[in-house]
């Protein structure tokens, strides 16, 4: 199992950061909140990173999850614990008919058409839902009243404050293994060639479309996973105006590109920057953090565009610790 | 290459201060000899809040902001809190959620761990009071809503959530009565308002309390957050030919249905609109087409509160004067500055965390939770008094505020307005020839 | 009745998409030349707007002068971000300017709210309108929709005649070409990025015209996302093509409501947008490269 070893690093900072969180009093959500960012990143690094396309409504897929978790808690409380579970699975059904409804018109586009075009699938499908009042419109899906009648109000909040996040976790982890198959899998080598030149590699004749699709799908599901978990468990409330807000696809972009696309320590050091500066400038500047942070961006973006992995990753070419990063 | 090197140490060096900044905040809780060794001992308490300093909450999060220190600030000065021999000092620990639920959840957990707090005052809205309310459940800190309105908040059996603002569910219901006292031949109502959470929370509770009252719907349409044109709905308006309007939801789209309703020349007797009008820049933008526009708010400047009248109603006044109030919010906020009814919310509900825990003679959470269920006191913001088992405010009125002749009055309850209703308001067409209410 | 509704919802489409088209030139003519996305594409629609509001609240200068103080303001800020960031990441991948534009975007939001403070503002110049028998028109929308067709027929002109805008189709058309032709592609690089952003930071004060309140540092999300559907709708790299596609975006977001008022149980206005980004699909679907998008 020799190319697993490049998961070393990335789970190496996993359980560092999850160490750090139970120790220290005061951290946990902090790491929680970056692990979010982290977690974002590698799903939509998945498909972006692999394929070379950026998708502007990803944050759709994490909203089909965090409805279908929504719709299962909060119309089949009867089921009782059950109703977590038959959560994640509609998560995976409803992020699974988006994929297929938007893979089989969107992914026919190319580049900047295709990015754009899914911002027109999130936003349709926001308005969707409120105009047409699915799943109580803009009224949205209140559960904590419903969950602590349920289960109680003790185990209701150990749903949000330790469930929730352990479910993350294991997301994560489980993420990142997937992404190490897939860029060592025919999968991977099919999508290499299709980021360098997707009309080349018709002409060899790799199925593009179908390899798209598995990188689509893939990345889709993880983020669903990702919004049951980390927004509806966690927050128990959905809203469609939070849900769809397309400022989260900005930041797992900007956490792909910053840490290096494609590669799959990228999205977790992006997360990991990004999610940390944040929050210890929100800290510490309260007010101010997002002044200081946009021009460290900048400069962290001039001085690496390939992303710090990216830039790591050429400086290390001829090490033998090149192998561990991927 | 030396240069990337550069730049990748520079930004771990500024995460590494980032994380050492904080160190010396650890211990929030330092004890300051007293001054003289038989005097009662001073501490410092501080009452934690996640504040929306930047993204769409940014305006609302710095005036509750301000609130909370100009009471922290009168608190200070007028004796502390006293508990038993002990001296309590207040003091405001914020950070800024930047509007975010993420935000949120790790704030709390930092004030209530890392900080050692043990009273939040709640992030402003609904969405991120009620992503506060789990974590805040699970370290057992006490949370006090004075910008999260929506009833349901209350509704779903978080015993450490109180609430100060009154609740969505009031807003517009003192605007009909006072529309019917006026004008009991003013039947038709029409609603126009934000498709969210909480203007549909205000509309449909608003709408029962209409029909109730023998009003009667001649229109009810909602319109998408964000849309710069309400042009679609208001032609339709147009043509219902309403008595009254009530809607809005917002700071932009309030200003906006107000342009709008102007630039189609739809002319109504009585207007009010959530949010908007409430602020100074409701009329700087709008001008004379502002007059007569109404806006419910949960608390205005020249509201008559006072320890005399708390006096007279047989209530404890805490908490400073109006006039008080007003010069300590504009030393901190600048001259040119007008509070709005976020900065009385916020120092309420700080107002009331410090009298609950005289009135408990203790810190711990469960005792001054349960002082707060009979607390009644009137404070500049108004009365304060909980719902026992939900923690839903009920003490507090609502006021129903109007632009007459460039100033923001209360017009409603009688007993703290400071004028009369301007109705019918003047026409569009009569107030861009300078017609205002009261000329 | 109907009929008088839809009448009005056209126009006052009409007139909204003449603002859109505006607002979404420039994006298209920065990715047409240069292949960058602009994420803060807003920001700067952001700072026409309050540069229409300072002007009219500190000097009483009418909005429709401030466009000349918009150009001027936007060719600058255009110059300064190609000069220190966008220069620089021209060779890099593809997407990293993405980060830039969103860390540009960003920074202006949060400096413009360091000085500018987080207030909704607005102004009122009210200079009366055309009374129809089913609707208003206001002379400010009027103007707005002139000035949004009078520009853009002068982008026009310019493109076609002078040297300079020749230089840029021929990038346009093809870099390596135009380079041993002679045209210094560099600049006509930061000349197409400023002259873009200048096109965005004056229809900030076009939006204000047609909207003149809810101004805010924030304000520009919604635009953004706005620009973004119709510059592909119009074919990215195209600015005609956004110029008419942005009125297809506004007819479609007025005019479907009153059709839409006909469902009952839902809310029209909201499902207006559905239909909206709906009809952006069905296009691509068509025609993978937008309406007037090459190959």
């Amino acid at each position: 199992m020799f190319k697993f070893k490049s998961l070393i690093i990335p789970f190496a900072i996993y359980i560092i950061l999850i160490a750090i969180g139970l120790s220290q009093p005061g951290l946990w959500q902090p790491i929680m909140y970056i692990m979010f960012y982290i977690g974002i990143g590698v799903a939509l690094n998945n498909f972006m990173g692999l394929t070379g396309y950026v998708d502007f409504g990803y944050v759709a897929f994490l909203a089909m999850g965090a409805y279908g978790m929504g719709v299962a808690l909060g119309y089949f409380t009867y089921l009782g614990i059950w109703a977590i579970p038959l959560g994640f699975v509609l998560a995976l059904i409803f992020a699974a008919l988006l994929c297929t409804a938007v893979g089989g018109v969107a992914l026919r586009l190319r580049g900047a058409y295709f990015a754009i075009a899914t911002i027109g699938v999130n936003e349709g499908l926001r308005y969707l839902i409120e105009g047409a009042k699915i799943w109580g419109g803009s009224e949205g899906i209140i559960l904590s009243g419903k969950l602590r009648k349920t289960f109680g109000p003790e185990f209701a909040n150990y749903l949000s404050t330790f469930v929730a996040d352990a479910a993350l976790i294991i997301i994560i982890f489980i993420a990142s293994v997937i992404t190490v198959y897939m860029i060592n899998s025919r999968v991977g080598y099919a999508l290499l060639a299709v980021r360098e030149d997707e009309d080349a590699a018709k002409v060899m004749g790799i199925n593009v479309t179908k390899y798209k699709l598995i990188a689509f799908f893939t990345s889709a599901t993880i983020g669903a996973m990702i919004g049951a978990s980390a927004w509806t468990l966690k927050l128990t409330y959905v809203f469609p105006e939070d849900v769809f807000f397309i400022h989260y696809t900005v930041e797992a972009i900007v956490i792909v590109m910053l840490g290096g696309a494609g590669t799959l320590l990228g999205p977790v050091v992006g997360g990991l920057i990004y999610g940390a500066l944040k929050y210890y400038l929100s800290v510490i500047l309260p007010g101010f953090q997002l002044l200081v942070f946009a021009p460290l961006l900048l400069v962290i973006v001039v001085a690496f565009p390939e992303g710090v992995v990216g830039f790591v990753k050429k400086k290390l070419q001829e090490r033998g610790i090149i192998e561990y990063i991927t | 290459m030396r240069k990337k090197v550069f730049v990748l140490v520079l930004v771990g060096f500024v995460l590494f201060f980032a994380g050492c900044a904080q160190q010396p905040e650890e211990k929030p809780t330092t004890t300051t000899p007293a001054a003289t060794p038989t005097g009662p001992k001073e501490e410092t308490l501080y009452f934690g809040a996640p504040i929306s300093l930047s993204g769409k909450f940014a305006k609302e999060g710095q005036m509750s902001l301000w609130g909370m220190q100009v009471a922290a600030q009168w608190i200070n000065e007028n004796g502390g809190i006293k508990v038993g021999n002990k001296v309590y000092k207040v003091e405001i620990k914020y950070y800024d959620d930047e509007s975010k639920k993420e935000s949120v959840q790790s704030l709390i957990e930092r004030l209530a761990t890392v900080d050692k707090v043990k009273f939040i005052l709640a992030p402003y809205s609904s969405g991120l009071t009620m992503a506060a309310a789990p974590i805040a459940e699970k370290y057992g800190v006490l949370m006090n809503s004075h910008g999260g309105a929506s009833d349901y908040i209350f509704e779903q059996g978080y015993y450490y959530v109180v609430q100060t603002l009154s609740p969505a569910s009031k807003y517009q219901t003192g605007f009909l009565d006072m529309v019917k006292t006026l004008d009991p031949d003013a039947k038709r109502l029409a609603l126009v308002y934000e498709d969210k959470e909480f203007s549909r929370a205000v509309h449909q509770a608003a709408k029962e309390y209409a029909e109730k009252l023998g009003f009667e719907i001649v229109y009810e349409k909602t319109y998408p957050a964000g849309t710069t044109d309400l042009s679609p709905i208001l032609n339709e308006l147009k043509a219902a030919n309403p008595d009254v309007l009530i809607g809005g939801g917002h700071f932009a789209d309030g200003q906006l249905l107000a342009q709008q309703l102007a630039e189609l020349n739809i002319n109504i007797k009585a207007i009010s609109i959530l949010v908007a009008p409430s602020l100074p820049a409701f009329y700087e933008a709008l001008g004379t087409k502002a007059e007569g526009i109404s806006a419910p708010a949960q608390w205005e400047t020249g509201v008559k509160y006072s320890p005399e009248v708390a006096e007279k109603l047989g209530v404890e006044w805490y908490g400073p004067t109006q006039e008080e109030f007003i010069k300590m919010f504009k030393d901190l906020a600048g001259e040119d500055a007008e509070p709005s009814y976020h900065v009385a919310e916020a120092a309420a509900a700080v107002l009331s965390y410090a009298k609950a825990i005289e009135k408990a003679q203790s810190t711990d959470v469960d005792r001054v939770r349960e002082a707060m269920n009979d607390l009644e006191f009137m404070c500049v913001y108004g009365m304060w008094s909980i719902d026992p088992e939900t923690g839903k405010q009920v003490g507090h009125d609502m006021v129903i505020i109007q632009w007459q002749n460039e100033e923001k009055k209360i017009v409603w309850p009688e007993s703290a307005a400071n004028a009369k209703p301007c109705y019918p308001m003047p026409t569009w067409d009569e107030k861009a020839e300078g017609k205002t209410c009261g000329s | 009745m109907i009929a008088e509704q839809l009448a009005a919802n056209i126009i006052y489409g009409l007139l909204l998409g003449g603002v859109y088209g505006l607002a979404t030139m420039g994006l298209s003519l920065i990715f047409g030349v240069l292949r960058v996305v602009n994420v803060g594409h807003g920001a700067f629609i952001m700072v026409g707007a309050f540069t229409a509001f300072w002007m009219f609240t500190l000097y009483s200068i009418p909005p429709l002068a401030s466009i000349v103080v918009a150009v001027i303001v936007g060719l600058a800020m255009g110059f300064v971000v190609f000069m220190t960031i966008i220069r620089r990441l021209l060779d890099a991948p593809e997407l990293s300017t993405l980060l830039a534009t969103f860390g540009i975007g960003v920074f202006i939001e949060e400096l413009s709210k360091f000085f500018w403070g987080p207030d909704y503002v607005g102004y009122s110049w009210d200079i009366g309108g055309i009374s129809l028998p089913f609707t208003e028109l206001p002379f400010t929308k009027l103007y707005a929709f002139g000035s949004s067709i009078v520009i853009a027929a002068l982008l026009y002109v310019w493109f076609s005649r002078t040297k300079l805008g020749k230089a840029i189709r021929a990038v346009v058309e093809d870099k390596e070409g135009a380079m041993v032709c002679g045209i210094n592609v560099n600049m006509v690089y930061a000349l197409s990025f400023a002259i873009g952003i200048a096109l965005t930071v004056t229809s900030g004060v076009l939006v204000t015209l047609f909207t003149p309140v809810g101004i805010n540092v924030y304000m520009g999300g919604d635009y953004t996302l706005k620009a973004f559907v119709i510059a592909v709708l119009g074919g990215l790299g195209s600015p005609w093509g956004a110029f008419y596609a942005g009125f297809i975006f506004g007819l479609l977001e007025n005019g479907s409501y009153t059709l839409l008022g006909l469902i009952p149980g839902v809310e029209p206005f909201g499902l207006t947008r559905f239909v909206s980004f709906t009809a952006l699909l069905l296009i691509l679907l068509l025609k993978p490269t937008g309406l007037l998008g090459g190959e």
